[in-house]
C-alpha cells in the first residue's frame, strides 16, 4: 500500500525499494513468509551483497533511512513510479522514465483525465499514468495476455492503486475498447505490434470534444503505417519524436601538465624540465558511458479534433 | 450541441491562435487586436465562440493589412490546385536563377492587397512560375506547403494547455523559458514525483512561469496539493501560469514568495523581516519599479496584455522587494511623467506598511506555515544561478525518501553540486543526466529525422534525500 500516499514508517504489506547502490535496487514486499520453489511457505529473507536481510524486520523502520546488514548497509525508500520502473519484474519489454515522461507531457494528462492504455505489459507505464490522473481520473488498461493482466491487477491492488485503474483482458485490435468506454477517453496510448489496427476503435472511444492518441513503436515502419492511418481518420498535428537520455559520470581527473616551454632555454637548474612534468591540474569533469541505449522507440502523438470539426477521408 | 462554459472563448481568457504552423498566445479583450507579422487582426469576432472555431482573415479595406475575422466552416486547401497539373520526374532541367517567377514582388503585393483569396493568389503564382510544371510531385507539394503558410489566411483558436504553451515559447524564444526543452520539462515533473496531493517546492529564477504552471497543472484542481514557488526577484514570473486560465481555487494552491523573505522569516521570525523592510522600502521600491519596467519590454511573445497584468500584480506586491544584492539608491533617470508615477507608488507602498501587513508578508507566512506543517514531497530547482546554495538551503524542507531534481543549462555547476551533495552523504541515487531529442518527418517513402533539431536540452541532476 505504499504507492498511494507518503508514509513515514514501513508497515506490513508495503512494497519498498531496497537501495544497495546506483544500479543495485530491488523492490520487496514486506511479508513474514513467502512461498519457495516448491510452494512451501518459508521465512522471507533477501540475499544482498552485504549480507542477508530478514525482510519482515523492516516493519517500523523509517523510510529514507539506513538499514544495517551484516557486511554493510542499505537504504530503504518508498517507491515512486520511477523507482518502480527500475525494479519491476519484467514480463515484457517495458517503457522507461524518459519516454514515459514525454508520453505523459504530450498527452496533456492531468488529475481527472480518463486514459486508456494497451498493452499493459509489465505495468511500468501504468504506474506513472495512475500517478498523474489521480484522484479524479481513471486508467483503463488492456492486454490480450491473460496472465499479464492478472499479475498487473494483483500489483495494483498490493500498491493501493486499484481504485484508479481497471484492467481488462482483451485483444483490442479485434474487440476494441468496449461499448462502455465509447466517447469517454481523453487520451489513448498504444504500445502494440500493430497499433494501426486499434485506431478505428480509438476514434469512437475518444471524447466528442476530442483527445490525444499516442503510440510507442520501436520500428519506423510501424510509425509510418500508424501515421497514415491516423491521418485517414481525421487526426491532426502529428508529431513523432525520439528521446534518448544519457547519464554522465561526474568525477575528478588529475591531468598532468607538461612544461615544454622551458626547453627553449638553457637549464639553470638541471632537473627543471623533469620536475615540471610532475605538475598536475585537478579537473572536475564528467565521463560519458561506454555504451548507452541508442534506441528505445518512436513516440508519435496526434490530436483528434472535436466531433463537429473532424474531417475524415 | 451543448457547450460547456469552459469551451467558450470569453473576455479575459488566454487563447492560442494558430495560423498554419504559427502559434501565438493572445488574451481576449473586448476590442482587441492581434499582430501577426505585419498584419493587424481585429479579434472581437472570436468572443462567445467555442474553442476550435476557424476564422478567415478578411481585409477591412482594399490595400490595407488590417483584417476582420469571419467564422468559416470549410477552409480551402491548396492541394486540389495540384490535381490537374503534370509534374516532372526529377530536377535535371531546373535551374535556380531567380527568374522562374514572372510576377514581380510589387505585382504579388498588389494581388495580396486586392482582396483575392489565398488560393487565387497561389494559383497565379503557379501559373506564372515557369519551372513549376517541371518540378517533381514532392517538390510541388513542398512549394504549396510553403505558400500555404504565407497566403492562406485562416486562424483557429485553441484552448491553452502546457504542451501548447511550451511549444509556442520554445519555438519563438526558448531563452524565455530558460531553454527548458519539453523532454527536460517532462522529466522535471517525473523525477520530482509531482502529483495531486502533497506539498511541492519550486525555485525558479526565470522560465516565465513555465515550471510553476506545469507543476500546478499536475497538482490539478479540487485536489490536496500545494506549490511553493520561490523566486529571487521582487515579483514572480507568472506569464505562463496566467496563460493557463486556471480556476481561482487551483491558483490558490500556488504561493509565490521571495526566497530571501521566506528563508529569513523561517529562520529568524517576523520581526527580522519587518526590520529589514523599513530600512529598505524606499530604496527598493525605486529599484523594483525600474526592474519591472525592464522586464515588461521582454514580453513580446504574448500579446501586449501580459505586461499590463504584471503591472497590476506589481502594485499589489509593491513591498515584496527584499533584494539583497541591490542596496544602493538608484534614482530613476526616466522622463518626469514616469518619475511621478513611481513616487506615488512608493507612497502607496509606505502607506500599506503602516496600515496592515502587506500581502507578500502574509503569503510568506502562509508558505512558512505550510513547510512547518509538512515536509515537501518533491523539490524542483530551475536555476540560472549556481544551484548549490539553493539546494543546500531547500533540502531541509524535503521529506526523507523524497526526490529532488535540479535543472541547469550548464553542466559545470551541476557537477560541483553533485560532488558536494555526494560528500554530505544525505542524498542517494544522484544522477547527472542530459537528453537528446529529435523529431521526425513521417511521410510515405520520405521518412527521416527533421533536418534541424534543438541541441539545448540542458542538464538535470536528480536524487533522493535520506537520513
Ligand atoms: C511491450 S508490452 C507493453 C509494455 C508496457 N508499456 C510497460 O511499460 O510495461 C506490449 C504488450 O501488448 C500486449 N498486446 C499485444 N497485442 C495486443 C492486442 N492486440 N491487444 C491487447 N494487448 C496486446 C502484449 O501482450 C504485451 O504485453
Amino acid at each position: 500500500m505504499s504507492f498511494n500516499k507518503v508514509k513515514e514508517f514501513i508497515e506490513e504489506g508495503d512494497v519498498i525499494i531496497l537501495y544497495l547502490g546506483h544500479n543495485d535496487m530491488h523492490s520487496l514486499e514486506i511479508k513474514a513468509k513467502i512461498p519457495n520453489k516448491n510452494g512451501k511457505m518459508v521465512d522471507n529473507v533477501f540475499q544482498t551483497k552485504y549480507g542477508a536481510l530478514k525482510v519482515f524486520s523492516l516493519v517500523g523502520h523509517k523510510y529514507g533511512t539506513k538499514k544495517k546488514l551484516s557486511r554493510g548497509w542499505a537504504y530503504v525508500l518508498q517507491p515512486t513510479p520511477e523507482l518502480w520502473t527500475l525494479t519491476v519484474p519484467h514480463r515484457t519489454q517495458i517503457i522507461y522514465s524518459p519516454d514515459i515522461s514525454l508520453i505523459i507531457h504530450l498527452m496533456d494528462l492531468i488529475p481527472g483525465s480518463i486514459v486508456i492504455e494497451t498493452g499493459t505489459g509489465s505495468g511500468s507505464l501504468s504506474h506513472a499514468l495512475i500517478r498523474v490522473i489521480r484522484p479524479h481520473g481513471h486508467l483503463y488498461t488492456f492486454d490480450f495476455h491473460e496472465q499479464r493482466i492478472n499479475i498487473a491487477q494483483a500489483e495494483f491492488e498490493r500498491h493501493g492503486l486499484s481504485k484508479f485503474v481497471t484492467s481488462s483482458h482483451k485483444d483490442v485490435c479485434i474487440e476494441g475498447f468496449g461499448k462502455e468506454l465509447e466517447t469517454k477517453a481523453d487520451a489513448i496510448f498504444l504500445d502494440l505490434p500493430h497499433p494501426w489496427l486499434a485506431i478505428d476503435y480509438a476514434v469512437s472511444t475518444l471524447k466528442k470534444s476530442g483527445g490525444k492518441l499516442c503510440s510507442f513503436s520501436p520500428c519506423i515502419e510501424q510509425v509510418q503505417r500508424t501515421c497514415a492511418k491516423l491521418i485517414s481518420k481525421g487526426f491532426i498535428e502529428l508529431n513523432t519524436y525520439e528521446c534518448l537520455q544519457r547519464e554522465v559520470h561526474v568525477q575528478y581527473k588529475n591531468l598532468p601538465i607538461l612544461n615544454l616551454e622551458c626547453l627553449q632555454y638553457e637549464n639553470v637548474d638541471k632537473d627543471m624540465a623533469q620536475e615540471n612534468e610532475k605538475q598536475e591540474v585537478k579537473l572536475l569533469t564528467a565521463m560519458h558511458a561506454r555504451s548507452l541505449p541508442g534506441h528505445t522507440g518512436f513516440v508519435t502523438i496526434a490530436t483528434l479534433p472535436p466531433f463537429h470539426v473532424r474531417k475524415m477521408e | 450541441m451543448c457547450e460547456n462554459e469552459d469551451n467558450i472563448i470569453t473576455v479575459g481568457k488566454y487563447v492560442i491562435i494558430k495560423k498554419q504552423n504559427f502559434k501565438k498566445i493572445y488574451k481576449v479583450a473586448t476590442n482587441g487586436t492581434l499582430m501577426l507579422g505585419r498584419d493587424t487582426v481585429q479579434m472581437h469576432e472570436i468572443i462567445g465562440k467555442p474553442f476550435w472555431t476557424t476564422f478567415e482573415m478578411i481585409p477591412v479595406k482594399e490595400g490595407k493589412r488590417t483584417y476582420f475575422l469571419k467564422e468559416v466552416l470549410e477552409t480551402e486547401s491548396l492541394n486540389d490546385l495540384l490535381n490537374k497539373l503534370p509534374s516532372g520526374n526529377d530536377n535535371r532541367t531546373i535551374v535556380d536563377d531567380g527568374t522562374s517567377q514572372k510576377l514581380s514582388k510589387e505585382e504579388i503585393l498588389r494581388l495580396q492587397e486586392s482582396g483575392k483569396t489565398g488560393k487565387e493568389i497561389v494559383g497565379s503564382l503557379i501559373e506564372n512560375n515557369k519551372s513549376f510544371l517541371d518540378r517533381t510531385e514532392y517538390s510541388q507539394e513542398k512549394y504549396l506547403k510553403k505558400k500555404e503558410q504565407k497566403y492562406l489566411r485562416y486562424i483557429t483558436i485553441w484552448k491553452p494547455n502546457i504542451s501548447l504553451l511550451h511549444d509556442v515559447y520554445f519555438q519563438l524564444d526558448h531563452n524565455k523559458i530558460g531553454n527548458l526543452r519539453m523532454d527536460s520539462l517532462s522529466q522535471l515533473l517525473s523525477y520530482s514525483d509531482v502529483q495531486s496531493d502533497g506539498l511541492y517546492m519550486l525555485y525558479d529564477s526565470g522560465s516565465h512561469g513555465m515550471s510553476a504552471a506545469a507543476i500546478l497543472n499536475r497538482i490539478g484542481s479540487n485536489t490536496e496539493g500545494h506549490l511553493i514557488n520561490l523566486h529571487p526577484g521582487n515579483v514572480p514570473q507568472l506569464a505562463l501560469v496566467n496563460a493557463m486560465n486556471f480556476p481561482r481555487e487551483q491558483l490558490d494552491k500556488l504561493i509565490n514568495v521571495n526566497i530571501y523573505s521566506f528563508l529569513r522569516l523561517y529562520h529568524q521570525g517576523e520581526s527580522a523581516v519587518l526590520d529589514k523592510i523599513s530600512k529598505k522600502v524606499h530604496n527598493n521600491c525605486i529599484n523594483k519599479i525600474k526592474e519591472n519596467k525592464g522586464k515588461n519590454d521582454d514580453e513580446s511573445l504574448v500579446n501586449n496584455e501580459i505586461p499590463q497584468i504584471e503591472e497590476i500584480d506589481m502594485k499589489e506586491e509593491n513591498l515584496n522587494n527584499i533584494n539583497e544584492s541591490n542596496d544602493k539608491v538608484e534614482h530613476s533617470t526616466n522622463g518626469s511623467l514616469k518619475r511621478k508615477r513611481d513616487e506615488s507608488d512608493i507612497h502607496e507602498a509606505a502607506e500599506v506598511t503602516v496600515a496592515k501587513k502587506p500581502k507578500w508578508l502574509m503569503e510568506t507566512q502562509d508558505a512558512v506555515k505550510l513547510v512547518k506543517g509538512s515536509k515537501a514531497r518533491g523539490l524542483v530547482i530551475v536555476a540560472k544561478e549556481h544551484p548549490l546554495n539553493i539546494v543546500t538551503a531547500l533540502l531541509p524542507f524535503l521529506g526523507f525518501s523524497r526526490p529532488f531534481v535540479i535543472y541547469h543549462a550548464h553542466r559545470e555547476p551541476l557537477q560541483e553540486t553533485y560532488m558536494t551533495l555526494k560528500q554530505k552523504q544525505s542524498v542517494i541515487n544522484l544522477r547527472l543526466l542530459s537528453n537528446f531529442l529529435r523529431s521526425y518527418q513521417v511521410l510515405p517513402d520520405r521518412t527521416h529525422p527533421d533536418i534541424l533539431t534543438s541541441d539545448t536540452g540542458g542538464y538535470l541532476l536528480s536524487g533522493y534525500l535520506v537520513q
